[in-house]
């Protein structure tokens, strides 16, 4: 009898217990409707992993000291239709989120409005770029494998299929500058044979995964099915495994990438066959909609409400 | 006298309460566990997750001159009222929302006599001219039309077209079709787990011939001197190095290795080589614990019958020890497919469809990496993966329990 009892007062603790790794799978619920302290900030933020995050934190200037009482989201669309949700909530998302779909409005940085305009312009500062540098010229393979990837780049940079297909991938280009890639071809008659057995390794960013990606499998049908392999570790290893140190180890490269500009001095890509910007990536600070009090934030402002500091839309007005 | 029996019992309640409490827990842990990682997979579990790539192929495909115009082809009457026909080119399209959380547009069908079934490959190489079929599934990324004034345009999910809005603009202003960019259905799983078996399979194939011999050698063999205890000091150490240091070691030092064979970048084998490494430790432990209880009786009985001490550790004492070497296969291969950090330097984050023994892949482990460290992680495949794991090491845990009793019944 006893023991039975024990057992069962056990399986009720366990039960207790259960209950609540189940319920906060879905942390963001919770705060979904407004509070009782309605003027209180959310501040909603991505996974650390995430890229997108690392650009607004450097735009910001708070890298490392984001407050605690931050809601991680798991994804872009994730972040959008939580501070839609959420009529406190703030957030970032990147330029290329449909903000009208998701009920958020987004934010002004230092007074300029966010659009492909301005991040194009320079004049919008929450930016930016995904560079590209190559092998040194003559360090390949074969030069098949040199011409097809000059004729890739030449295709992801210059052509308006290759830049549309960047853009619908998340990132910012200059269209009007685009060459028509029929045009382009006739410059890279390597695109017009079977190059099945040719594979481009790249390294590098792993933010420029998805534009990578898109361009690469767009440019494959274009140039006699080439094949490809990826492994996006990190901006650091982008200039590392195909002109530093690693350029001849296990891991080498023949596209390194990194989503900022290579370091001047620790980086240079004089040496590289083909080097320079393919797109630019901006971030957005998103409200909801319903948010009448503030349309324009300072980098002081954002470093403080996304530090803590700031805690009530009072504060920001 | 009688709170003394008190106190004993309210002490002996409370440790028991304290034992029971604890394995509730592990259990309850457990569950949730379970119902997480199925909750949120099980959606993603089918075979096309198992059979398909996970690059999609991409081609662009063009028409014959001769057909290219558009016609009058009837909607089909048994077709669903969500799929999106396009009357004057005879294709239908649907809106299909993908478990990358994409939004896709797939070919549901085309009609028979339409001038789509013309389509060729355009792309150089083997397969250039050759007809290409327009099967349901695969994703419209692009239709390059001209108009009536002789302007090119586009449609498709680059133009960020729904599946109706493809239709619609198909018919109100295609002449002639240019191209069309398809893409076949990616996101599979099925170049890592042909990965994962070739990491076995060839770590296995390293680890174990060395591994029971060496443990032969150690606890059949080999004097009590204060060198053998040092080699096997070292062994029990190495099971407790964390496995990236062997990946590190891997890259490293082994890498020159299939060099020689070869290999340009990380691969499967240098993967393999280093998991074997990792390896030795666990099956050399186990089968010593094996050898050790296997009976002395049984070794002197062999000797007194005139069997030398070779033929007695072959034929006598490791057949009986069968059952334990067994259990630590199992474990050995517990350890490959969980393993993550190890591989992620010898064999690249690279999710290979076409793996090759000096080709970089991923294990199944590595590809929930690979996919939940991208800018959008992916949590349902990541746990679809994660039950095809759990249901591989069940069976392999059920086979192994059954070969062992096999096994003994027929040694004792």
């Amino acid at each position: 009898m006893k023991k039975l009892t024990i057992f069962l007062l056990a399986a009720l603790v366990m039960l207790a217990g259960c209950s609540t790794p189940s319920g906060s799978d879905t942390p963001g619920d919770a705060t979904a409707t407004p509070s009782a302290s309605a003027a209180t900030i959310h501040v909603y933020t991505r996974d650390a992993t995430s890229g997108t995050r690392e650009a607004f934190e450097k735009a910001g200037d708070f890298a490392e000291q984001l407050t605690s009482s931050a809601i991680e989201v798991s994804s872009n669309g994730d972040m959008a239709t939580k501070v839609g949700a959420d009529a406190n909530g703030i957030g970032y998302v990147s330029l290329s989120t449909d903000f009208a779909a998701n009920g958020v409005k987004p934010l002004n940085f230092e007074g300029v409005e966010p659009s492909e305009a301005t991040v194009l312009d320079g004049s919008y500062g929450m930016q930016r770029p995904f560079m590209f540098t190559t092998r040194a010229a003559g360090d390949y393979e074969s030069t098949e494998k040199e011409e097809l990837i000059a004729a890739f780049l030449d295709f992801m940079q210059n052509s308006t299929e290759g830049m549309l297909v960047v853009e619908k991938a998340g990132g910012v280009v200059d269209k009007t500058k685009g060459t028509a890639w029929a045009e382009l071809a006739a410059k890279h008659p390597i695109v017009n044979q079977d190059n099945s057995s040719i594979s481009i390794a790249t390294s590098g960013s792993t933010s420029v995964e998805k534009t990578l990606k898109a361009a690469l499998e767009a440019f494959q049908p274009m140039a006699g099915n080439f094949q490809f392999t990826m492994n996006q570790t990190g901006s650091g290893d982008g200039y590392k495994r195909v002109l530093g140190s690693e350029k001849d180890g296990a891991n080498r490269a023949d596209i390194g990438f990194a989503s900022r500009a290579f370091k001047s001095g620790d980086e240079d890509t004089s040496a590289a066959m083909a080097s320079g910007q393919y797109c630019i990536d901006a971030v957005v600070t998103i409200v909801n909609q319903a948010n009448t009090s503030v349309s324009d934030l300072t980098q002081q402002q954002v470093h403080d409400i996304f530090t803590g500091t700031t805690t009530s839309w009072e504060e920001v007005k | 006298m009688k709170t003394n029996l008190i106190r004993r019992k309210l002490s002996d309640g409370f440790l028991q309460f304290l034992t029971l409490f604890s394995s509730l827990l592990a259990v309850g842990v457990l569950t949730a566990l379970f119902y997480y990682i199925f909750a949120n997979g099980l959606s993603l579990m089918n075979t096309d997750l198992l059979r398909n790539d996970y690059w999609s192929v991409s081609k662009i495909v063009a028409f014959d001159e001769t057909v290219n115009q558009p016609g009058l082809y009837p909607r089909p009457q048994d077709l669903d009222e969500s799929v999106a026909w396009s009357e004057k080119w005879g294709i239908g399209f649907v809106d299909y929302l993908s478990h990358e959380k994409k939004q896709l547009v797939l070919i549901e069908t085309v009609a028979a006599d339409s001038p789509l079934q013309s389509a060729f490959d355009t792309s150089a190489g083997a397969a250039q001219g050759k007809p290409v079929a327009l099967s349901a599934g695969l994703q419209v990324e692009k239709i390059d039309f001209s108009q009536a004034a002789g302007t090119a345009d586009f449609t498709g999910m680059l133009a960020s077209a729904t599946a109706a809005e493809v239709a619609q603009t198909l018919d109100q202003q295609a002449v002639k079709l240019t191209s069309i960019f398809i893409k076949t259905p990616g996101g599979g799983i099925r170049g890592s787990i042909i990965t994962t078996a070739y990491l076995i399979l060839v770590s296995l194939l390293i680890a174990l011939p060395i591994g029971i011999a060496s443990a032969v050698y150690l606890s059949e063999m080999a004097k009590k001197n204060r060198i053998n205890m040092l080699i096997r000091t070292g062994i029990e150490t190495l099971t407790g190095v964390p496995s990236i240091v062997y990946g590190l070691m891997g890259v490293s030092v082994l890498f020159p290795i299939t060099a020689l064979m070869g290999a340009k970048t990380t691969n499967i084998l240098l993967g393999a080589l280093t998991m074997a490494i990792i390896l030795l430790p666990t099956i050399i432990r186990s089968t010593e614990e094996a050898l050790l209880v296997v009976p002395k009786g049984l070794r002197d009985a062999s000797l007194s019958l005139g069997a030398s001490q070779t033929q007695t550790i072959f034929k006598i004492t490791l057949p009986c020890a069968m059952p334990g070497i067994l259990s630590g296969i199992l474990l050995s291969i517990g350890r490959v497919v969980g393993e993550s950090a190890a591989l992620i330097y010898t064999m690249g984050t690279f999710i290979n469809d076409k793996p090759g023994l000096l080709k970089q892949g991923t294990s199944l482990a590595v590809h929930i990496w690979s996919v939940m460290s991208g800018e959008q992680p992916n949590f349902e495949l990541a746990c679809a993966i994660s039950i095809m794991i759990l249901i591989f090491v069940l069976i392999l845990n059920i086979a192994v329990k059954f070969l062992t009793r096999r096994l003994q019944k027929s040694w004792h």
